[in-house]
């Protein structure tokens, strides 16, 4: 290819008869202009940036020097990037230190490396590889109706040729070999589909089951301030865990003021343990944990979408795109003075599902 | 001779002035300097001075909307009787008090009082009755890790991961815990301001409050890698700097390269 010069551009014509390929005085780049001329290719411009008879020129140099830095710098960047990951024992430490800069000064490595490559290449190309220009024609828009006939019965005689229509037992075998090849491709895609049960419709909280904190400390009723609140889950194995992410359930202690103002359905009349209401803490919208509590306009707040629930008013939706209250659980106080729940929650709790029963 | 009894009896006066002078200067110095023998007098006493300062303070600064005796105005202000030192710390030392208008939220501003003067405040609310939430002397830092997850627990819901805050209803916000002091959290978790729930010593013991802030305050105090916390609200704004810094970067790259070639 280096071996092209001005002189040569003629041979790349596609109006010309081609060139003898035998021809000894043939050169690399006259088959270059050949093989291109044939693919419909016509190289219009090819000129050599520096004249590779002469020596080196003073420019071709200092490129080439320019070019090399690029890629040493890759070189260098490179090794400093493994040696940065595999020799610096890296640990957080608090506070302002040295340990800040392990990630910035790797990623600053690769950087610079294949910025390195980059630059290398573009380089070369620019400043050292001939100009070209080659101009190759294209029909515009769609093929001739010639084309599209000679086509269309290139492919339809290829079905011709099976003869598919003579031999119907390979037409069978081939069917019933292939579909279930489909069902292959399908079936695990069964397997993700899993009958719930009963999950839906229960959390982890029964009859007697204690209210406890997330380190499994069952709850008085002293503990809380009057305006205050606490995450509590069922006090079962487990049941502070993922395994029953339904029950996080938020119990409220209400201030007198504000129990007074409770209007609720009688339907949850005895749910409630003197000023403490406990509801899940599961938003009814897409599930997020809706815990950020007003305690002085008593609302509940869902920070995923915004949603609002009255907490005087049975935490019914009031702003948002929830559309159904958070459910509540029934509460009391047991022998020993902790909270239980006495019974599950009697809706299903969080998001609305296929089958709820609205 | 008439003259001359005038002038030494004016001598005699002046050096008696003098004297004078120099004992009462002496004497006011010794009672400044030294500690009192009669200290639980002298407590007792200043108590008193400093519940009528905060008395004096409370009719010219609180009164227009806590009422006559702090019992509270109706649609102005609540009745202040039993909130604690610990609610009148918080409210006033973060400039929240006094509220220049009535709006969603009281924000946070350099206080209009010095310390002493929110101690007389504080003294003249405790002395109107009620046992209001005080906040410990001393060292109010704990175990930072057990405050990680308390603070994850209890507070990240509404102060964000990172204390940074975060918006409640109609223009309320849960507001970043940046500026804040030991004191101050501490007191707002004992006391539920405004809309925050109220955090009681048997919910969350006086340790694990220490807890709490020790974690709180360590995550102002740490360094941000790469050099700007970004509000400090995790991947979001992460992810729109780079968006727009790394992929703006990229686009005007790509115009050079295409222009130069």
């Amino acid at each position: 290819m280096s071996q092209g010069s001005a002189s040569n551009r003629g041979s790349g014509d596609p109006d010309s008869t081609g060139i003898n390929l035998d021809d000894p005085a043939v050169t690399e780049f006259d088959l270059v202009a050949e093989g291109a001329r044939r693919d419909g290719v016509e190289i219009v411009r090819y000129r050599p940036r520096f004249d590779t008879d002469s020596p080196k020129s003073a420019a071709e140099k200092r490129i080439e020097r320019t070019i090399a830095l690029c890629f040493v710098l890759t070189g260098v960047a490179a090794f400093a990037f493994v040696g940065i990951f595999g020799f610096w024992e890296w640990k957080y430490q608090f506070g302002a230190g040295a340990d800040k800069w392990f990630t910035p000064l790797l990623g600053t490595a690769m950087g610079v490396a294949l910025l390195g490559i980059g630059f290398g290449l573009i380089l070369w190309h620019k400043k050292l590889m001939p100009e070209e220009v080659a101009i190759q024609d294209r029909h515009d828009g769609a093929s001739s109706d010639e084309d599209r006939v000679l086509t269309g019965a290139t492919i339809t005689h290829l079905a011709a040729e099976t003869g598919i229509k003579r031999r119907p037992l390979l037409k069978g075998a081939v069917a019933f070999g292939l579909a279930p090849v489909g069902l292959m491709a399908v079936a695990p895609l069964g397997a993700l589909i899993k009958d719930p049960g009963n999950e839906l419709y229960t959390t982890g909280f029964t009859g007697g089951v204690r209210l406890v904190r997330l380190d499994g400390s069952p709850v008085r009723p002293d503990d809380l301030a009057a305006g205050g609140i606490e995450t509590v889950f069922p006090g079962i194995p487990g049941g502070t865990t993922n395994e029953h992410a339904d029950s996080p359930t938020l119990l409220i202690h209400l201030r007198e003021a504000d129990a007074v103002k409770v209007r609720i359905s009688p339907k949850y009349a005895d749910f409630h343990y003197e000023n403490y209401y406990a509801y899940s803490k599961i938003c009814t919208h897409a599930g997020c944990p809706a815990s950020l509590y007003e305690q002085q306009t008593q609302r509940l707040l869902c920070p995923c979408h915004q949603s609002q629930f009255d907490v005087l008013r049975g935490c019914k939706p009031i702003f948002g795109p929830a559309t159904r209250a958070l459910p509540q659980l029934p509460i009391s106080v047991d022998s020993q003075g902790f909270f239980i729940a006495t019974s599950d929650y009697k809706e299903p709790i969080g998001p609305a599902f296929w089958e709820r029963p609205s | 001779m008439k003259l001359l009894f005038d002038g030494k009896r004016k001598e005699r006066c002046r050096r008696f002035a003098v004297l004078l002078l120099a004992l009462v200067t002496l004497g006011g110095l010794y009672t400044a300097f030294a500690p009192g023998s009669t200290a639980q007098d002298e407590s007792a006493a200043d108590d008193a001075a400093s519940i009528q300062a905060g008395k004096v303070l409370f009719e010219q600064g609180c009164i227009s909307c806590h009422g006559r005796g702090a019992e509270g105005v109706t649609d102005r202000g609540p009745s202040l009787v039993g909130v604690g030192a610990a609610s009148v710390e918080f409210q006033v030392s973060t400039g929240r008090m006094p509220l220049p208008r009535q709006e969603a939220q009281a924000e946070r501003k350099p206080s209009s009082y010095s310390p002493d003067e929110i101690a007389a405040l504080a003294a003249y609310i405790e002395s109107l009755g009620g046992e209001g939430p005080t906040i410990p002397d001393g060292d109010l830092r704990g175990d930072v890790v057990l405050g990680g997850e308390l603070f994850r627990l209890n507070c990240a819901s509404c102060h964000g991961f990172s204390g940074g805050g975060g918006a409640l209803s109609d223009g309320k916000f849960a507001p970043s815990l940046a500026d804040a002091t030991d004191r101050q959290l501490y007191a707002a978790m004992q006391t539920g301001p405004e809309n925050m729930p109220k955090f009681g010593d048997n919910q969350i013991t006086p340790e694990e409050k220490k807890a709490i802030i020790a974690y709180a305050q360590s995550m102002k105090a740490d360094k941000d890698p790469g050099g700007a916390g970004i509000g400090r609200t995790g991947p979001v704004p992460e992810g729109l700097v780079v968006f727009l810094i790394g992929i703006g970067g990229l686009l005007v790259a790509t115009l050079w390269i295409a222009g130069k070639s």
